[in-house]
């Protein structure tokens, strides 16, 4: 049997021979307790011919056929036809012998296949009473040994035949249904071995490369953001010390022109380190190196918190702030101090685009993360994530934001009013921060209102189970 | 599918997926009573260990001679603990329709989109086209607590693809449905991808009558 046939036949649990899956031993012992109980021969067949199970034992009136020459080229005969005659499946052949005697040949199917057929007999008929003409009329024949040799063989009921016949195909079943069960999973063994060997020495071999590769870049990395970090961050740090204690006089009184300028250098200092740190948070984040680490974080707290730290910010341009929370509220599945950045982030950007006197409210409701809108697709009814949610608003009347520039807010650097003679400052790194986060927590960032109208962003977190 | 000119006979393939105790195995023992007697045949369990199947169930059953050919289908299980993937892939090979039976239990969703996931990733590796091959799914424990519910099943099945049933395999509930919902989609595509009706003359409406007549006859 080729491969290629072995692998269909498992794939399809089929059987092509019958010694590919019948222990030839079992077979035989089951044939010979057969002849033990019934005194009948039998033979077992493949469906090629091959004879995989012989027991019988010579009966008186065969030896004596075989003396006469004539007996012997008849008994030849027989033997022949009855080896070759194959029954259709689901059919039962009986072949008739010229001393009188019959043979059964029955088909061996299994699963719908005939694979083999079995050879019952030979066995005198019960209703045969004389010794037949087709005897007789052999040269050399003596009626009387004929008549007495006949007699001794096994004479078998038509009924009995049949309940023989299907007492041995029912056992012939169980044995087949046994020994496949045990081919297929001794095959299934090999083969499932052999492929989780193969599938991981690939795998293998695939995670040594990448891992080497990730170990390289891990190297540049790291060598990038010490340069970074130290080589942007100490001079910067003497700026903004040095001209710290410029302003505070340390080194002499100034006069108003030198305080206004040093502040300034102060200022810009200042404003260039957040830049940088949020640069290579950005960085982090893009990498995925940043760590969430989840927890159960109560919203009316975080919120309370976020609302406490901007409240000095808000009174200086004279805004003001609300909170509304929804009851019952779900835990966050976050981690708090990237919460934290989050709506610091979001608040702090209301707060800049309101005019003053202008109010930006806080929000927290129950929601759901469900399947994207008007989603299709192979297997949604499995895969679309029904999870509870909280979304949470920071909604203010400021001037808004145009319907065009909504997709490109989250983008590094991008700013809405990008000319140089803008009102708002910024770097234009809060929003990407923050839309990183909020996909790092597995959320959403949904931004509505239009130019003129105010903003509303929604950031909807995934509750904590 | 295995077409065998010479002996004028069709088998088909149709395996049952899923994730580990969501009721592959049930499911067949379902069929096994359900169907005709002299339409099946004797029902095929490799190594169990506590109720789990190791490698595979089978499940031969003949649907006899439809315009001169003779039809079979084998019904397969997978494992479906994770640690047997291999096994998975191996029983895949071949499959013409598959059967994915998710637990409906809310809290079994995510063992759900794991096992498909699964599944489309095996279907890939043995060289399906994972997005179009023959599917149905099956919700089945519909009569245990804490379920995802008849709406929101209707309200996402109306957006999937693959047509959906709902089962208790257990009592039998659903699993005729599923099974000749899948022969149904499997044989279309196979008319529509193989040419079986230029093949070996049968149509997918031949088919469907056979199927309906052999296994599911009433007893007169």
């Amino acid at each position: 049997m080729s491969d290629l046939e072995a692998a269909l036949d498992i794939a399809f649990g089929d059987i092509r021979r019958l010694d590919d899956v019948v222990d030839r031993e079992a077979l035989k012992e089951i044939c010979r307790s057969f002849y033990d109980l019934f005194g009948l021969s039998i033979r077992v067949l493949q469906e090629d011919g091959a004879l995989l199970a012989d027991v019988h034992e010579e009966r008186d009136i065969c030896s004596y056929v075989n003396t006469l020459t004539a007996g012997r080229k008849a008994c030849g005969a027989t033997v022949t036809a009855v080896k070759d005659d194959v029954p259709d499946e689901g059919t039962v052949l009986s072949h008739p012998c010229f001393t009188g005697a019959r043979y059964m040949i029955v088909p061996i199917e299994y699963q719908g296949h005939r694979i083999g057929r079995f050879v019952l007999g030979p066995y005198l008929p019960e209703e045969l009473t004389r010794v037949p003409k087709t005897l007789l009329k052999l040269a050399d024949v003596d009626r009387q040994e004929a008549q007495r040799h006949l007699a001794e063989m096994p004479r078998v009921r038509p009924e009995t035949a049949e309940r023989v016949v299907a007492h041995l195909r029912s056992i012939l079943d169980v044995l087949l249904h046994s020994s496949h069960r045990a081919h297929l999973t001794s095959e299934m063994h090999v083969r499932s071995v052999r492929a989780g060997y193969r599938e991981l020495a690939e795998k293998t071999s695939k995670l040594q490369v990448a891992y080497d590769r990730l170990r390289e870049l891990d190297r540049l990395k790291s060598n990038f953001l010490a340069t970074v970090s130290h080589e942007l961050r100490t001079p910067l740090t003497s700026i903004i010390g040095y001209s710290e204690m410029l302003s505070q006089n340390m080194a002499g009184a100034l006069n108003d022109d030198q305080r206004e300028f040093v502040e300034t250098i102060h200022q810009k200092g200042e404003q260039l380190l957040t830049l940088i740190t949020n640069l290579l948070d950005l960085n982090k984040l893009e990498l995925g190196s940043a760590t969430v680490k989840t927890q159960a974080v109560p919203p009316r707290a975080l919120l309370e918190d976020i609302l406490s730290t901007m409240r000095p910010i808000a009174a200086a341009k004279n805004v003001e702030l609300a909170l509304t929370l929804a009851p019952n509220l779900p835990p966050i599945a976050g981690d708090p101090v990237r919460l934290q950045q989050i709506f610091f982030n979001l608040m702090e950007n209301a707060i800049k685009f309101v005019d003053e006197g202008g109010l930006v409210q806080l929000s927290a409701t129950p929601d759901e993360l469900g399947p994207e809108p008007g989603a299709s697709g192979r297997g949604l009814v499995l895969m679309a994530p029904v999870r509870r949610a909280i979304a949470i608003r920071v909604i203010d009347n400021g001037i808004g934001i145009p319907r065009g520039a909504r997709e490109r807010i989250f983008e590094a650097f991008y700013q809405v009013d990008g000319s140089s003679t803008r009102v708002h400052g910024g770097a234009g790194l809060g929003l990407s921060i923050v839309k990183r986060l909020v996909d790092a927590h597995e959320g959403t960032i949904d931004v509505e209102g239009a130019l003129g109208e105010g903003t509303e962003f929604c950031v909807t977190l995934p509750a904590s189970e | 599918m295995q077409l065998d000119f010479k002996a004028r006979e069709l088998t088909i393939k149709l395996v049952y997926y899923g994730p580990a105790l969501s009721g592959k195995t049930t499911n067949l023992h379902a069929v096994h009573r359900l169907v005709n007697s002299d339409a099946a045949g004797r029902l095929m369990t490799l190594e169990t260990r506590d109720d789990r199947t190791l490698f595979f169930d089978l499940l031969p059953l003949s649907i006899g001679a439809t315009k001169g050919i003779n039809v079979r289908l084998k019904l397969f299980t997978v494992p479906g603990q994770v640690i047997h993937a291999s096994t998975r892939r191996l029983v895949l090979q071949g499959c013409d329709g598959i059967a994915f039976i998710a637990d409906s239990r809310r809290s079994e969703t995510k063992a759900n989109q794991l096992a498909f996931l699964d599944m489309q990733d095996n279907l890939t590796e043995n060289g399906f086209e994972a997005d179009t091959h023959p599917l149905v799914i099956q919700f089945n424990k519909r009569d245990l607590p804490a379920i995802r519910t008849d709406e929101e099943i209707d309200r996402l099945a109306a957006h999937g693809k693959e047509p959906v049933f709902k089962a208790v395999a257990i009592r039998g509930v659903g699993v005729k449905e599923t099974l000749l919902g899948l022969i149904d989609l499997t044989v279309q595509h196979l008319e529509e991808r193989h040419g079986l009706k230029e093949k070996v003359g049968v149509t997918s409406a031949d088919f469907i009558t056979a199927v309906n007549n052999r296994l599911f006859r009433e007893a007169p």
